[in-house]
């Protein structure tokens, strides 16, 4: 490295599928493998590493933690420690045609509203709304969108398991009618994840569709989509009924942070503090269109030319990012809602009661890891 | 010489030759050992601890059976064993019946049988997930090819989403595992029927006796012992179903398709909890294993070698 010539950087290749990563790594840590020395963490896995004792509290270095995204911190700290460094955000974004909906909806049931008009033009497309519906961890952060929308959590500030509570049963509700009333939603979406909704978008056979900001580049490709130039992105709108309710993006993207069992931590956050620092993540977004976590950078005009939607709705986006739960039992807790969310939505049960199993599972799940005591002393310290 | 003395040379002789087989058949006894009674051994030991990989906090404290309890309490395990037996119940039930009546079509005498026994192998020698993949193809989405088929046939009205009603979703399961598995089904009962001596069906038409008669009363009686070790095979290949599953419904609607080893391999390899993966693991063992002797001692399956 040209600013510290006493570090020499290797790479180490590790696989690109999340869950075979993190089984990966849950491996060398709990044979305290201190190496590599920075690990590449999914924004759920933070506070499960930093639980575990496996990544080191970075508050010691003094990171600049001010100049990023809130939600971006908050979903890297742990019991009132941060422990990574956001190093690029991934937000859901809704895409909507522009050429059958041109003016962007204010709210979910204006959303709603559009789509059916747009269905009902002559040659309309097939589809409404494409979402990802499978049972997997896409379908917590569409639910996640939906739940901000409606201002339901599904764990709150205190710890206390919420995912039952009116608002967002009323968010489950919507999902619901989505495919079963109003019917914007095909059914097929209940299988579908990330590509099969970009594949029915890009053909033009739906007018919304919530997906991360990947798509952007494959669909402004006018040999591969039919759709390029025809489209816009923003936040997922709020719904017009909640109160509460506010533009939720599901936050991910990538967190660097340091093996608790590495010779050489203090080398390893010079590395982190220059991969996270302002001209890297320009250079990241230039290279590979991945979005930067500091908020001054989307002032800058370098930004502009290197991401492929406008400024302000990448802004928008990323300042409506909210994490999923913050907690290192995410994992299971994740695995529990997936299950009740499709059971509700493929009409095997009632949304309410689907929450309600889910939120006495979440409430075993806590007990039996002895998560109660962990998380009313992260509440304290915040 | 005396007799007792020709007894104690006889019994040493004896003595030695049993110690002469136990020396060679030590080697592969050790290697039994090695890879399946003491990996065994070890899954048993870690099922009495709380294990999570993923939560070092909680320790690893040995909590005796408290790991069998959870298991026993959880409805999702009971609803996984329960799918568990349809699936086996119903592929095999399929599987038997249309081995059979390949098999028999097989073992008449005509021209190229000997290719077809070869072609009838295909859909076996294909690795389970590239098959279950096509499978998913061919049902996924409302423009797949089984929609287009049925809906053109008349037997839909619309294009049906298979996988997201449980009753549906069942359909390319068992249709995958029985286009899949009937071949080799078949191939163990054509053996089977190989070794009936063909004088007895001559000697059953003098009697004029006809097909269905003798099918009943000398094919399927003497085919018992190749249809009891394919039944062994199949219960416990179908009791320790993951692959196709994983890939084609991955247990859902919800979880109304996951079977015992899916629920298993979640708790182990997902969520990393060994403790309770280990218990569920001992659990599978069990049953595969008291089924094995049900077949073995119940039915008195024959497994290679003269009973005297």
């Amino acid at each position: 490295m040209v600013l510290n010539p006493g570090i020499r950087v290797e790479l180490q290749r590790t696989p690109d599928d999340a869950n075979q990563r993190h089984q990966l790594y849950v491996q060398w840590l709990n044979a305290r493998v201190g190496n590599p020395s920075i690990l590449q963490l999914d924004v759920i896995w933070t506070p499960e590493f930093a639980a575990a004792g496996w990544v080191l509290p970075l508050t010691p270095y003094g990171p600049a933690s001010g100049e990023f995204f809130p939600a971006t911190i908050e979903a890297n700290t742990w019991a009132g420690k941060l422990y990574a460094l956001p190093w690029f955000a991934d937000v859901g974004l809704q895409y909507r045609r522009t050429d059958l909906v041109p003016r962007e909806p204010n709210t979910l049931e204006e959303m709603v509203a559009s789509a059916r008009t747009a269905m009902a033009r002559p040659g309309g497309p097939h589809y409404g709304i494409v979402f990802q519906g499978a049972r997997y961890e896409g379908l917590i952060t569409g639910f996640v969108e939906y739940l901000g929308a409606f201002g339901g959590r599904i764990i709150d500030e205190k710890g206390e398991v919420v995912v039952n509570k009116p608002e967002a049963v009323r968010a489950l509700e919507f999902m619901r009618d989505e495919l079963y009333g109003s019917r914007v939603a095909p059914l097929d979406v209940l299988t579908w994840h990330e590509e099969e909704t970009r594949y029915a978008f890009q053909n033009g056979n739906a007018a919304f569709m919530r997906n991360w900001p990947y798509a952007v580049a494959a669909m402004s490709d006018s040999s591969q989509s039919k759709v390029a130039g025809r489209f816009a992105v923003s936040p997922m709108p709020k719904s017009a009924t909640a109160p509460n309710g506010h533009s939720a993006a599901a936050l991910g993207g990538a967190q660097l942070a340091i093996n608790a069992y590495t010779e050489s931590p203090d080398a390893a956050y010079k590395l982190i503090a220059y991969l996270t620092a302002p001209e890297q993540m320009l250079e990241r977004a230039q290279a590979v269109g991945q979005y930067p976590t500091r908020s001054a950078l989307y002032d800058d005009a370098r930004l502009k030319s290197a991401i492929a939607i406008p400024l302000d709705a990448a802004r928008r986006a990323v300042e409506s990012a909210t994490p999923r739960p913050v907690t290192p039992i995410y994992t299971e807790l994740s695995e529990i809602l997936q299950i009740e969310l499709h059971r509700a939505l493929v009409r095997q049960a009632e949304p309410k009661d689907a929450l309600n199993s889910a939120a006495a599972k979440i409430n075993a799940l806590i007990d039996r890891t002895g998560m109660r005591k962990l998380m009313s002393a992260t509440a304290h310290t915040e | 010489m005396t007799a007792p003395a020709l007894r104690t040379r006889k019994s040493s002789l004896l003595g030695r030759e049993a110690r002469l087989g136990w020396t060679l058949v030590a080697p592969a006894l050790s290697v039994i050992a090695l890879i399946a009674i003491f990996p065994l051994g070890w899954t048993f030991w870690e099922s009495l601890h709380l294990h999570e990989l993923r939560m070092p906090w909680l320790g690893q404290p040995f909590v005796g059976l408290t790991n069998y309890v959870e298991i026993a309490k959880d409805p999702r395990f009971w609803a996984a064993l329960g799918h568990t037996v349809f699936f086996t119940v119903v592929s095999i039930s399929l599987e038997l019946l249309i081995g059979l009546f390949l098999a028999l079509a097989m073992n008449r005498v005509f021209r190229g049988r000997g290719f077809v026994r070869a072609a009838v192998l295909v859909p076996w020698a294909i690795p389970t997930v590239v098959a279950a993949l096509l499978w998913r193809f061919i049902f996924e989405s409302q423009g797949g090819i089984a929609n287009a088929l049925l809906v053109d046939a008349g037997i839909l009205k619309q294009p049906l989403v298979w996988f997201i009603e449980t009753a549906t979703a069942w359909v390319p399961v068992i249709l995958a595992d029985v286009w899949k598995t009937t071949p080799f089904v078949a191939l163990l009962l054509l053996a089977g029927l190989q070794n009936i001596d063909l004088s007895l069906y001559e000697a059953a038409a003098v009697d004029g006796a006809n097909a269905w008669w003798q099918l009943r009363h000398i094919t399927l009686p003497l085919l018992k012992p190749a249809i009891l070790v394919t039944l062994i095979f199949r219960t416990l290949d179908g009791f320790r179903v993951f692959d196709l599953i994983y890939v084609l419904t991955g247990g859902g609607p919800g979880t109304s398709t996951e079977p015992v080893a899916l629920y298993t391999f979640n708790a182990l390899l997902q969520n990393l909890r060994f403790g309770y993966g280990s218990a569920l693991s001992v659990v599978i063992f069990v049953i595969t294993f008291g089924l094995a002797l049900l077949y073995v001692k119940g039915l008195g399956v024959r497994l290679g070698g003269d009973e005297s």
